[in-house]
């Protein structure tokens, strides 16, 4: 079985390569194809330059050389480690990756971890009592997470604190390690906004998944033996209804390394969906096709993960 | 729930619940309804005309305009004029001028956009300005019409300059005046070889290149002169070195030191880079060597700058209301009136833009039927450019021309009229039908309009506006939005555009003609300069003539410019907002209170000082 195991992962290890082979094909040619001029958009809002400025400048940053030339060379770059140089900032696109990750890193965990926390016993008690006060407040909860928009929280929030009690987002993000008492509070609000909307979709699925586990003949036998229900719930029930919450969250946890956009304009949180956002405003390819390739790569990586703790939760699950 | 909801608790529950909503939603509202000074809706049209604001708006002709006449004015539109009107009053033009001797310390928190480094061989960014040092800058420039008419040059590096021939000028620099006293230059003198340096490496690199267009090349000829040759004659030469534009004076060692000047950031500039957080912010200490004083007070006063990268209006709304940020610039009146609604102390600079920020359609001028000046004609006489400055900021515009009208040489305030614009600026949609006809488009033709979001500016309302006039007179347009990317990118030259384009006016950097009239009017510009790539046979001929006139008969042909671009009507300029500056009570904008934003004008961080009631900052680091 471990032998099968191994083939297993070995075979989805190749498959991601491929996959991560034709991402970067993609989004080089994609990225190329967009309108907009990266060095016209680099310029302050009341800037101009000369067309002769403007075509030194794109010599300079090598746009003017043949699109296999500049492939060959990104990906050159790519298979010793090196994601290449911003063509706006001249910086490494790992280096000004691995500064704004802390940041997203930060919200992202703590968004989850809120929404886990919130989510999951609500989601529980609302399939374990059914149709009563709970279940229509757990529900209640879970709709109004789904149709309030983030920003609009967002902003909300930021504006009534300012107004009512004086606050606004802390400057500049300290690793939660170094100074909790700091970091802590300053991204305790973002993270549980964007917790709240997570916790809605977990929880959603948390019930659904145990209601129908707790309608499957294997449950009604462990009533039927006299088991405790604590016993039925978190023996029997929950081990295999969160298969497809574990599906979830990681795909959540995926999206929201690059999801947390607005947030982190809102909250002054530079983290990394602010320079993805800032890289595709000024066509900054190199950084763009840093910023996807990372994400594709987190992404097969989770995917990846997710499958494998699937024996974990249901071991009748073989590879 | 069902059987809840009849119950009489239910009722109650769900009435509060409305009552607080609403309550709720009548406190975030716009002043304009809950201002107990602003006029009721039954307001006469007539009362709020003769409201004696300094931008009133000429009677346009033939418009409906809601307050202009309209016997059923509505009281959107009427709201408008009281409100200005209260601004009026409460911050009084001219400003009071600060008292002196100023206060030294603190620390000025500025919001700004994000800047991705402050470094000027890679990148432009007016807050650079902090650091670096040009030739020349404003002092004043044309910002309040009623108390500044002459713009003041304020001579930064350079003691005196003389004109050799129009294509020769030499400037003689200031003795004495040093680089910040960081390695690797340790704080040496400036020196003309650096002078030379720097136009020699800036002359190419973005954001940098358009001031230095006309110089040919940099002599030295002494440790404290540099002879610029130019590649023509040009009469307004010395003004080229003021704007935000001209090149920044570096020191070579720190460009070729590993890392350049983004790991050396060294300048003769008022403030030294302390730390720059990328994506978060900046901190600037004052120079303690700095050259500049004011009435014999060393420049700066205060002990650092901090930049605070923000993008969100709402965020940097909240930041200065919580004063994290000491200065703002809402982009309209109704958030002008929210803020002042919750920071009641602060101090508004209402400013009249000289033209930036002018709503204007670019047009197509390559292809039919944009290269019939007729139908340019048309289009402009469709709009009505009163019901654009009600919809897009509650009439708080004023009417712009081709360039802005002090270089036309309308200094008063009261000149900004139809009058002075000529005849195809004022609204008249029958006039504009004949026109299409003549043109051979008696039926009108189909079009686009594309725009884009762009840092708050209204160009939804404007191109829906827009189209709506244009289909008064049968020209069908239809609304393209753009990514932000591919709208900036067409809007500067980068890629033609298709019919129309909901833009802002191709600007200056200062208040010189090269910029504002030379440069985007000259079809040797080229596209990315010359927006719409304009060619007018006379037009050039008349900037030709004007480069090589003495500065004292410019004036003139400016006029006759003017005249001609008028008539053309190659871009059709609508309106132009005025600037809001909002101010902590705390600051006061150093010596000169005309001109407070940074970059445009005298840079004025580094002559701004915060009274002892401003927030005690520390300033070791950034993230304090």
């Amino acid at each position: 079985m471990q032998a099968t195991m191994w083939q297993y992962v070995a075979r989805r290890c190749l498959l991601a390569l491929l996959v991560l082979l034709l991402v970067s094909f993609v989004v080089f040619s994609l990225v190329r194809m967009l309108p907009g001029d990266t060095v016209l958009l680099q310029l302050s809002e009341f800037g101009a330059l000369t067309p002769e400025a403007l075509e030194q400048a794109r010599r300079e940053l090598g746009l003017d050389r043949p699109f296999l030339e500049q492939y060959g060379t990104w990906m050159w770059g790519l298979l010793r480690g090196d994601l290449g140089e911003s063509l706006t900032t001249g910086r490494p696109v790992s280096e000004m990756l691995a500064r704004r990750i802390n940041v997203t890193l930060h919200l992202a965990i703590m968004s989850l971890i809120i929404s886990l926390v919130v989510a999951i016993p609500i989601g529980i008690l609302s399939a374990i009592r059914q149709d009563s006060v709970l279940d229509y407040g757990g529900r209640l909860f879970a709709i109004l997470g789904l149709s309030l928009p983030n920003f609009w929280i967002g902003v909300v929030v930021i504006t009534y604190l300012a107004i009512w009690f004086n606050w606004v987002p802390v400057r500049a993000l300290e690793p939660i390690w170094v100074n909790p008492l700091k970091t802590l509070p300053q991204i305790i609000i973002p993270a549980a906004i964007i917790g709240f909307r997570l916790s809605a979709v977990t929880m959603r699925m948390t019930r659904s998944s145990l209601l129908e586990v707790l309608r499957e003949d294997y449950i009604r036998t462990a009533w039927a033996k006299g088991l405790r229900e604590r016993t039925v719930i978190v023996r029997h029930v929950l081990k295999n209804a969160f298969i497809p919450v574990v599906t979830i969250i990681g795909q959540l946890f995926s999206l929201l390394l690059g999801g947390t956009v607005i947030i982190e304009f809102i909250f002054l949180l530079p983290g990394v969906g602010s320079l993805t956002l800032d890289a595709v405003m000024l066509r900054d390819y190199t950084l763009i096709q840093g910023i996807v390739m990372f994400f594709a790569t987190v992404m097969v990586g989770m995917n990846l993960l997710v499958d494998l703790t699937y024996a974990w939760f249901d071991p009748r699950i073989r590879y | 729930v069902y059987r809840w909801i009849k119950t009489p608790k239910a009722i109650i529950f769900t009435s509060l619940m409305l009552g607080l909503l609403f309550a709720v939603a009548c406190g975030t509202s716009a002043p304009a309804t809950t201002e107990p000074t602003a006029p009721p809706t039954t307001a006469p049209a007539a009362g709020a005309a003769a409201v004696p604001t300094p931008q009133a708006s000429p009677t346009p002709t033939g418009g409906a305009v809601a307050c202009g006449g309209d016997p059923t004015p509505t009281p959107y539109a009427c709201a408008a004029p009281a409100l200005i009107q209260e601004l009026d009053e409460r911050f009084p033009l001219p400003p009071p001028v600060p008292p002196w001797p100023p206060r030294r310390g603190g620390v000025l928190h500025i919001p700004t956009s994000v800047l991705r480094d402050l470094d000027p061989t890679s990148d432009y960014g007016t807050e650079m300005l902090l650091i670096y040092d040009q030739l020349l800058e404003w002092e004043a420039t044309w910002y309040f019409p009623e108390v500044q008419r002459i713009p003041t040059i304020r001579n930064n590096l350079v003691e005196s300059w003389e004109m050799v021939d129009p294509a020769t000028w030499d400037f003689h620099l200031k003795q004495g005046v040093t680089f910040h006293d960081r390695p690797p230059v340790n704080g040496r003198e400036m020196t003309a070889e650096d002078v030379k340096y720097s136009y020699e490496l800036l002359r190419t690199k973005p954001g940098w290149s358009l001031a230095a267009t006309s110089v040919e090349s940099v002599e030295v000829l002494d440790t404290y002169t540099a002879r610029f040759n130019l590649k023509f004659a040009l009469a307004e030469f010395p003004t080229l070195h003021t704007n935000g534009f001209a090149p920044a004076i570096v020191p070579r060692e720190a460009v070729e030191a590993p890392g350049g000047l983004l790991e050396n950031p060294i300048g003769t500039g008022a403030f030294i880079l302390e730390e720059f957080v990328p994506g978060e912010g900046a901190l600037l200490v004052r120079n303690p060597n700095y050259h500049l004083s004011l009435k014999g007070e060393q420049l700066p006063f205060v002990d650092a700058v901090r930049l605070i990268f923000t993008r969100d209006a709402a965020t940097q709304t909240a930041l200065f209301r919580t004063q994290q940020v000491d200065l703002l610039r809402p982009p309209t009146l109704d958030s002008l009136y929210q803020i002042l609604d919750t920071v009641p102390d602060a101090w508004l600079y209402r400013v009249p833009s000289f033209m930036w920020g002018a709503y204007t359609l670019l047009l197509n001028l390559d292809e039919e039927p944009f290269n019939d000046v007729r139908v340019r004609r048309a289009i402009s006489m469709a709009i009505n450019r009163e019901v654009v400055k009600e919809v897009i900021n509650r009439g708080d515009a004023s009417l712009i021309g081709p360039f802005p009208w002090a270089l036309a040489g309308f200094t008063e305030r009261a000149d900004y009229t139809y009058e002075n614009l000529g005849p195809y600026y004022e609204y008249n949609p029958e006039k504009a039908r004949e026109l299409l006809a003549e043109a051979g488009y008696p039926d009108g033709f189909e079009t686009t309009i594309e725009l884009a979001e762009y840092r708050g500016y209204a160009f939804e309302d404007f191109a829906v506006l827009v189209a709506k006039f244009l289909s008064d007179i049968g020209i069908r347009a239809e609304l393209k939005q753009l990514d932000t990317a591919t709208w900036t990118t067409k809007r500067r030259g980068g890629e033609p555009f298709d019919g129309i384009l909901a833009a802002l006016t191709p600007s200056g950097s200062g208040p010189t003609d090269w910029h504002w009239v030379y440069l985007p009017y000259h079809s040797t510009s080229g596209p990315t300069v010359n927006i719409g790539s304009i060619y007018d046979a006379q037009v050039d001929e008349l900037l030709n003539q004007w480069r090589e006139t003495p500065a004292e008969e410019q004036l003139a042909i400016q006029k006759q410019l003017w005249e001609r671009l008028t008539d053309q009507m190659y871009r059709v300029q609508v309106i132009v907002p005025p600037h809001y500056r909002l101010t902590q009570s705390y600051v006061h904008a150093g010596g000169n209170p005309y001109c407070w934003y940074i970059g445009f004008c005298s840079y004025e961080a580094k002559t701004t000082w915060l009274t002892e009631n401003a927030p005690v900052r520390g300033f070791e680091r950034f993230s304090q």
